[in-house]
């Protein structure tokens, strides 16, 4: 196995590695302590955030309210939580698909084809992303106006757009990591299915594809990720509210019922925690491959 | 010699089909649209100032014009018992769509709704989507927003339609119509208002000695100013009845504490320049009272970030300390949330209407000049109707105005005596009619109202029928009887563009005074030269009078 290669050549003693880790563990303490309380929190009838044990009364009740789509313990309104939930699947699917999609084909491209301006092009994509999202937002605002369709598809094509607005971003960064995989495989491998008659997309889809799955679930992940957790373009272009969206407007310090958010924020930690353990699996994989000379 | 294919046959035909699908989803659309314009179509129903007539006259003109259903949404937002903000208009619609089914009108009002905790939430959320036209047709908002909303073009100018509705528009508090308008015009229809009460613990009272019998009245004549309840405070700590002697709200744009500057004389809003005024003699005042409370214990240092659920409501419904600046909300608010510590069983648990009553004496806020009457401050909500209301419905360009009416007439509606009265009874907002003032008076309907007899709208009884169990009640009809008189001394927060960014200077400074970083003089100066260094701000705010040399307090 390759894993007990890598341990032969290890050389760090074991107490440099221990150590190590536990200079990790110490930074990442506010990490862990953040997410810990909100998932006691999301437990318990007050807040447990200033760490006094007193705080928690264990109840089960922030999630039965959660899920009711209650905004408050008594009065509020109550709303389709889990047609908010889908709101938020369709954009984070929509925008892994649309990323996946279009940076595993740009990056196949860019990694095996020779076209004019293609180094340029490679720096262009850089460059568009060092831009962050909310300085590109006025300009996008423009373009999701130019397009208005008329009110009977507006939903239809807020959707669409905040899905194509949001994976716009995360293509460029896409590209050059599927370039980074492309570039693994040797041309050989391409070439004889080439010669047997297959076409590019082909070539693409069938035999170069499945030799980088570990690059697609990442691709996947991160534009999974960046659509699940989007606020700015989801809150500035879609009609409909997800649970970013949601949760952000129903936070007010006096008064909100803060466990319920708590519960409200666990529940939005959980998908994107279930999609990291499915894929990484894949992720972790370390594709070895090789042509005989 | 041919490598590779660009593209497989079975790629080519997906994409084709696509192509497909897309030109033909066009052509059915504008097969649609066509088919909707054809014919004269009815694009304006002169009002009458008769609301029957002419919600009638508008549903004929709809159903010639081929509408058979109008979609409004309405958005709003607040603490969980005001959601008649976004109920009201469901209501509405409800009477007006049977108003139109009863004369045989088939067009129908179809409302979707969004309520969420932070109003300002929704009005930043409004402001994002208008262009895109997908903001609410109608919102529910604090008055505030009125000048940034309509000086942008966002909402509707209603002085053409209520120049038809004189009685409807007379209805309501004088005071309140004059906080709807912006350069002279009104954008919006008051929704609620509110009083902020000093409430003062009897039971702490009594317990230091001290007789609260008049004391409203005192407040009301200014016979007992800031300078009385400092002292009250004093003793009451002295006494060991309670640790604190003041506790107030926290955050940056909370009015509770601008009305200090009321108190002491000063103003924050100049009609005549139409700029936002910082009074430094007023102001320097202010925060030498709170100083001077928390200095001798009677105010915690650190009031401006206590936690509101665990620090400020408890310490309030648990007797520990003798006076409260709060809202009239906040009596009903206590008889929903669990702030209150049981002592026979130490669970926490909401107060029962009779032990608010029990606890909490209430008044005017106390001048800070002896012989100036007490004070209170509203802030008002209003409806606004968006300046595209309607946009998401059929043949909007032509029928714009058609369904600027129609909103305008759902907003008449949702004013209804007893949709306001409810609204009222739940949520601890004060009346914004003197119809619905009376009507809360009304044992009757009160009663009717409280065994959920009182006809409205299934969904909306649904929602709200829990609330008017347990709000409903002699004890708190009683109450907002009581506090309707505070309206006549009530004060405003300006409605001014930059007031938001001037009151958050105001939180910071205060926050230092009490914290003992600043002095109130240096405070003061804080601001001044805050206001100087922003562009905006120093375009916008007049700095009047001088920090004064030789006032002590108490």
């Amino acid at each position: 196995m390759m894993s007990a290669g890598l341990r032969d050549i290890e050389l760090r003693s074991r107490r440099t590695e221990l150590l190590l880790v536990a200079t990790v563990l110490i930074f990442s303490i506010p990490l862990i302590l953040g997410y810990g309380l909100l998932i006691l929190s999301s437990f318990s009838k007050e807040m447990v955030t200033n760490l006094n044990p007193h705080d928690f009364i264990p109840t089960l009740r922030n999630w039965i309210l959660f899920f009711e789509g209650r905004t408050a313990v008594f009065g509020g309104i109550r709303v389709n939580i889990w047609h908010i939930v889908l709101n938020t699947l369709i954009v984070a699917l929509g925008v892994s698909f649309l990323v996946t999609l279009v940076g595993s084909m740009t990056g196949y491209a860019v990694s095996r084809l020779k076209f004019s301006g293609r180094k340029r092009f490679m720096a262009l994509l850089m460059l568009l992303h060092a831009f962050p999202g909310s300085v590109m937002v006025v300009g996008i605002y423009f373009l999701y106006l130019m397009f208005l369709p008329s009110y009977q598809l507006v939903r239809f094509y807020s959707f669409f757009f905040v899905i194509v607005a949001r994976a716009s971003l995360e293509i460029p960064m896409a590209t050059w990591l599927m370039k980074g995989f492309f570039d693994m495989i040797p041309w050989e491998v391409e070439w004889a299915a080439l010669v047997d008659g297959a076409s590019r997309f082909k070539v693409w889809r069938k035999v170069i594809l499945p030799m980088v799955k570990p690059g697609v679930a990442a691709v996947m992940l991160f534009g999974f990720l960046a659509g699940w957790m989007d606020i700015i373009y989801v809150r500035t272009f879609l009609v409909d509210q997800t649970l970013a969206t949601w949760i952000e407007s129903n936070i007010n310090a006096e008064y909100s019922y803060l466990p319920l958010v708590a519960a409200a924020g666990t529940f939005y930690l959980l998908p994107t925690i279930i999609f990291f353990l499915l894929a990484q699996r894949l992720i972790f994989t370390i594709s070895a491959t090789g042509v005989k000379g | 010699m041919k490598y590779y294919r660009a593209l497989s046959k079975t790629a080519g035909i997906v994409i084709a089909i696509i192509i497909i699908i897309g030109i033909a989803a066009g052509a059915y659309y504008y097969i649609q649209s066509q088919k909707t314009t054809t014919g004269k179509l009815i694009t304006f129903v002169p009002l009458t100032g008769d609301f029957h007539k002419d919600i009638i006259n508008v549903g004929k003109a709809l159903e010639q014009d081929g509408v058979k259903t109008v979609q409004f949404s309405v958005w709003s937002g607040g603490d969980p018992n005001s959601v008649m903000r976004i109920y009201g208009i469901v209501e509405a619609a409800y009477r007006i769509n049977n108003i139109w089914k009863q004369n045989n009108i088939n067009v129908e009002i179809k409302v979707s709704t969004r309520y969420v905790s932070n109003p300002n939430d929704v009005y930043e959320d409004y402001i994002n989507k208008w262009s895109l036209g997908q903001a609410p047709d109608i919102m529910a908002n604090g008055y505030t927003y009125i000048a940034s909303l309509a000086s942008e073009g966002y909402i509707l100018d209603l002085t053409p339609y209520l120049n038809n509705y004189t009685s409807f528009l007379n209805q309501f508090y004088p005071t309140l119509i004059e906080a709807m308008k912006w350069k002279g015009k009104i954008y919006g229809i008051p929704q609620d208002t509110e009083a902020r009460p000093l409430y003062i613990r009897k039971d702490v009272a009594a317990c230091a000695g001290l007789d609260l019998s008049g004391l409203a009245e005192k407040i009301k004549n200014g016979q007992f100013t800031w300078s009385d309840l400092y002292k009250w405070a004093l003793k009451v700590k002295e006494s060991g009845c309670a640790p604190w002697g003041l506790i107030h709200r926290k955050g940056s744009a909370h009015p509770d504490l601008i009305q200090f500057i009321y108190a002491f004389g000063g103003k924050l809003y100049d009609e005549k320049t139409g700029k936002l005024v910082f009074d430094k003699a007023a102001v320097y005042k202010w925060f030498t009272v709170e100083k001077t409370f928390a200095d001798h214990g009677l105010l915690p240092h650190d009031m401006m970030s206590w936690d509101w659920a665990k620090q400020i409501h408890p310490t309030v419904v648990d007797g520990k300390t003798l006076a409260f600046i709060g809202g009239t909300w906040h009596w009903f608010e206590w008889q929903t949330k669990a702030y209150y510590t049981d002592p026979k069983t130490g669970q926490q648990r909401p107060l029962t209407a009779e032990e608010v009553h029990k606890f909490f004496y209430y008044t005017l806020f106390p001048s800070g000049i002896k012989g100036k009457h007490g004070l209170t401050l509203s802030q008002p909500f209003a409806w606004m109707i968006n300046s595209k209301a309607g946009e998401q419905n059929p043949n909007y360009d032509k029928l714009k105005d058609l369904y600027h009416e129609l909103a305008f007439l759902v907003v008449v509606k949702a004013s209804d005596p007893d949709i306001i009265a409810i609204h009222s009874l739940i949520s601890g907002h004060l009346p914004v009619t003197k119809t619905a003032a009376e009507l809360i008076k009304n044992k009757t309907w009160v009663e009717e109202l409280k065994s959920l007899k009182i006809k409205l709208d299934p969904v909306v009884l649904n929602n709200i029928k829990g609330i008017i169990e347990k709000t409903v009640n002699p004890i708190n009809v009683q109450f907002l009887a009581n506090v309707t008189y505070m309206l006549e001394y009530t004060t405003f927060t300006p409605k001014h563009p930059q007031y938001p960014k001037l009151a958050s200077l105001f939180a910071e400074a205060l926050d230092q005074v009490l914290r003992d970083k600043m002095t109130p003089a240096q405070a003061v100066n804080f601001i001044v030269e805050k206001i100087k260094a922003d562009p905006d701000l120093e375009k916008s705010v007049e700095i009047v009078g001088e920090i004064p040399q030789n006032w002590t307090f108490p």
